[in-house]
């Protein structure tokens, strides 16, 4: 089907931030069309894993790999290797970040926050900028409020929101750091609604959540990280029913 | 509603901006008519005593003149005053007010008379754009835009990520915080032409009349600007820097350049939250203004001091801080109205 084994995959990748080690050795192969969720307890190191990923953070050592190609290599936060700038503006562009406070662009509607890196970033014309956003904002059920400033809308349709605008970009990948941690619990639902569409549909995504349900339903894998490490990989269905680790009994007794 | 159908539903209008519409309009009205009752020159000339108009007559013949006539047309007010030295000297003024003309000799209405006379100087009614309010609000405002304009680079600079340009542009900033204005305009006014061998009014034609006061200004707004983009620099980095970092985060994550995420997220959202201190760093600026004095341009304040020293009269620091008030209140209101303006999206 592709011609790579990995569509992203990350090998011994380490972060500190001072004497802090945020995370250690964190080794993570994904493949096309996987759903993968990330949970464990707070300061584990989960979001800043995903945001190392799109060079959000700069990790201390490590490899990525983006569709089996290195895309980084660094150790003792040395670059011992970067993809030449084009291809790592193509390689991060396959991946599409969804916050977990929206970060939309208040000044902008939302159809301009859907469009403007379209533009600017794939140098698309305006009107097909705005033919693929009013696409996708219908696919995630904003059309009736194109011309709204993000603050007039509820948190989750900001959230909404700021899943087209990812989407807008056409990645092959969708992070989710924490996506509905910010929203009242009653508009948590029309996000993980859009976010299941995305994941039917083929979408590889990697996902950090609290929502244990969401993991359990629609992960083909769940990762169990704690203390910066991932001591726990399976199935949900295994991870949940029957975990081995130690602080992964803890923590799903806690939040079950 | 469409925008007009909502400015004329007056009974959907706030009840402040009611107050407000209907104090403008009475002004607005009050001027009107007293503007259309003012005493023309004419008028006011027909209103001199015997002795005046003699002389009017003769001189209307003669080469020589003794009788100087001052005529300040205010609009809504209106002064006029005959002045002759030598042994028969006459002194005589009028104020010409709703229609009607006084003699302003003594009393009130040669307090009115004084103060139309100086109001009209300071306004520079009649001179160039290099005099009175009109030097003033052209020199604020020009050396604030250029100022500003170069203060987003300045800023940028400050917050760069390279340690050269980072320096430099702290340096500079440092240095026109740190020395005062009144000593930046004299080093570019008479000691960079020391320097560099040129003066300041040769950069006009030599048969200008008003090339010293061009040459001076050039200085002036030179000196003003840099020195405006420097305070505006701190501005304009302390607001680039009040952005949320998610902005920041979502363009990067969206593939944008650095440049691209300024032009179009970053500093687009900081402007409002620019315009209260700038606002302030300009209305400090329209009374800065004042120590062109010192380099021998007319603004507001020097043609006080001028009255002062000539006429000796107290009042006339009177006009000159109405004048300042009134320049004051309006661009108060204009920044009030652009950031209203640019709040839309909150």
């Amino acid at each position: 089907m592709s011609d790579y084994q990995y569509i992203l995959k990350t090998e011994n990748l380490c972060k500190s931030f001072g004497s802090l080690e945020v995370l250690r050795d964190v080794n993570l192969s994904v493949k096309k069309g996987e759903v993968i969720c990330i949970i464990g307890p707070s300061g584990a190191g989960k979001s800043t894993y995903l945001r190392s990923l799109n060079q959000l953070e700069k990790i201390t050592s490590g490899k990525v790999f983006i569709k089996d190609e290195l895309f980084l290599h660094r150790e003792h936060n040395r670059t011992i290797h970067r993809a030449e700038p084009e291809a790592q503006k193509a390689m991060l562009l396959e991946m599409g970040m969804v916050f977990q406070r929206f970060n939309l662009f208040p000044h902008k509607t939302v159809l301009e926050n859907v469009m403007i890196a379209q533009v600017l970033v794939r140098k698309k014309t305006q009107e097909a900028a705005k033919k693929l956003a009013e696409e996708i904002i219908e696919r995630v059920g904003l059309s009736d409020k194109l011309d709204v400033y993000p603050s007039k809308l509820s948190g989750g349709q900001q959230q909404r929101v700021a899943i087209a605008r990812a989407l807008a970009m056409e990645p092959e990948i969708m992070l989710f750091d924490e996506p509905t941690s910010a929203l009242d619990p009653e508009l948590v639902g029309e996000v993980l609604g859009v976010m299941k569409g995305l994941a039917k549909q083929g979408m590889t995504m990697l996902v950090v959540t609290h929502e244990m349900g969401f993991a359990r339903e629609v992960a083909d894998r769940v990762v169990f990280m704690a203390d910066g490490m991932i001591l726990e990989e399976n199935t949900p269905k295994e991870l949940f029913d029957h975990p081995v680790n130690e602080k992964a009994i803890n923590f799903l007794r806690s939040v079950l | 509603m469409s925008k007009f159908k909502k400015l004329v539903d007056f009974k959907n209008w706030q009840r402040n901006t009611k107050t407000v519409a209907m104090v403008i309009l009475a002004i607005l009205v009050l001027i009107f008519v007293l503007s259309s009752l003012n005493v023309s020159e004419q008028d006011m000339l027909n209103n001199a005593s015997p002795a005046v108009k003699q002389i009017i007559e003769e001189e209307k013949t003669s080469s020589r003149k003794s009788l100087t006539i001052t005529y300040n047309d205010l609009g809504v007010i209106s002064y006029i005053s005959f002045t002759t030295s030598g042994a028969s000297a006459i002194k005589e003024s009028y104020v010409g007010f709703a229609g009607a003309t006084y003699g302003a000799d003594e009393g009130a209405w040669k307090f009115a008379g004084q103060m139309v006379n100086y109001t009209y100087r300071m306004l520079g009614t009649g001179e160039n754009l290099l005099h009175g309010v009109k030097l003033t609000l052209l020199l604020t405002t020009l050396s604030m835009v250029i100022g500003a304009i170069f203060s987003v680079f300045l800023a940028l600079g400050k917050i760069s990520e390279n340690k050269v340009i980072s320096k430099i542009s702290s340096a500079y900033i440092f240095f026109f915080r740190g020395t005062p204005l009144l000593i930046q305009m004299f080093v570019i006014y008479f000691s960079v032409p020391g320097i560099f061998g040129f003066a300041w009014r040769s950069l006009f034609a030599a048969g200008d009349p008003e090339a010293v006061y061009k040459g001076a200004f050039i200085a002036a707004l030179i000196a003003f600007s840099l020195n405006a983009a420097a305070y505006c620099a701190e501005i304009v980095r302390a607001a680039i820097q009040s952005i949320d970092k998610g902005q920041n985060e979502a363009a990067k994550a969206l593939g944008m350049s650095y440049g691209q995420m300024m032009r179009t997220i970053i500093i687009p959202q900081s402007i409002r939250r620019m315009i209260p201190p700038l606002c302030n760093e300009f209305v400090m600026m329209i009374k800065d203004v004042s120590l062109v004095f010192a380099i021998s341009l007319m603004d507001i304040t020097t043609i006080s001091k001028t009255i002062m020293t000539s006429e000796g009269n107290y009042l006339v620091f009177i006009p000159a801080l109405l004048i300042y008030l009134v320049i004051t209140a309006i661009f108060t209101f204009i920044f009030g109205k652009i950031e209203k303006r640019l709040s839309i999206y909150e």
